[in-house]
């Protein structure tokens, strides 16, 4: 009985302990991106325009992989997980659009 | 090492071995759902608000950017080592967790005492609460993502003292990990604070 506990143990043990990779890239991955974005607006010559847009759509990609790697989204089990998270977006996107709108038209 | 034989008995992933522990995890999801409408309405009512700075300084004239991306690299940095924390906690190492966990804290008091420092800072540049729309839309966003570290800060210090006396179980497993959920979330509520706020401010 201990012995059969043991042997599927380290089975299931096995996947787990690849998975430090993908967290240190995505590591590497959100100092590149926030980097990025610092310098693109430490640039002068870049037109504001396009740096709003652009800074934006970095840190979604760097929330995006973090919410995946290191908050575990892309794992096994995280259906519900993603629906709770999916839910809050569809409330939060009206509120953010809405502020848009106020401020700008 | 005297809790060592017992380590041996626990299941690969201690976090979702118990109907508790699961629920706990969905649980703290939803919870976070709701932490996200609370930082949304704020970053709204900031983006609303930010160019009323009644005569005071301007986003533009106040931040310092240097500070801010040594506090982006702090608490990015704790981030990773919170995910260490739960990489330990898989391969049941206890005094690894332990201290994976304890750098976190320290990383996040480095980052409290970075934002400490630059509130102080705004205000003696006149920058404060009440002084105007942007100034007070600013406080409650930043400062509600600081309390957000600081109560991070008191959790985590106080989880790695129980872990000190009742070991990693099915029991203590949970709590490691919904507190290095939190401790992410913060972070990604940073990264929005840092582009929104601050990038933001200076670029016009």
């Amino acid at each position: 009985m201990v012995q059969n506990e043991t042997s599927s143990q380290k089975i299931k043990r096995a996947p787990v302990h690849e998975g430090m990779k993908n967290h240190y890239i995505t590591f590497a991955l959100s100092i590149v991106l926030t980097a990025l974005a610092f310098f693109a607006v430490m640039n002068p010559n870049i037109p504001s325009g396009f740096v709003y847009f652009f800074i934006v759509i970095l840190a979604a990609i760097q929330a995006v992989a973090q919410l995946l790697f290191w908050m575990h989204m892309k794992d096994r089990g995280h259906v519900y997980a993603q629906m709770a998270f999916i839910v809050a977006a569809l409330v939060l996107l009206p509120i953010f659009i809405t502020a848009l709108f106020w401020i700008w038209w | 090492m005297s809790a060592h034989s017992h380590l041996d008995h626990l299941p690969a992933e201690p976090e979702k071995a118990t109907l508790e522990g699961r629920n706990k995890i969905l649980g703290f999801w939803l919870f976070l759902g709701a932490e996200c409408a609370l930082f949304g309405t704020l970053f709204a009512s900031y983006i609303a608000l930010r160019g009323n700075n009644m005569g005071g300084p301007t986003a533009n004239e106040l931040f310092d950017l240097a500070i801010v991306a040594v506090a982006t690299f702090i608490l990015l940095t704790s981030s990773l080592f919170s995910v260490l924390a739960v990489h330990s906690m898989h391969q049941h190492n206890l005094s690894k967790v332990r201290f994976w966990l304890a750098v976190t804290v320290l990383f996040g008091l480095a980052f409290l005492a970075l934002e400490i420092y630059e509130f102080v800072h705004y205000v003696h540049e006149g920058h404060t609460f009440t002084s105007s729309a942007f100034a007070s839309s600013f406080y409650s966003l930043v400062g509600f993502h600081g309390a957000h570290v600081l109560f991070g800060v008191c959790w985590i210090a106080l989880l790695v003292a129980q872990l000190g006396r009742k070991g990693l179980t099915v029991v203590t497993a949970p709590k490691i990990y919904v507190a290095a959920l939190y401790w992410h979330f913060i972070d990604v509520v940073w990264v929005f604070i840092f582009t929104v706020v601050y990038l933001m401010g200076k670029v016009g």
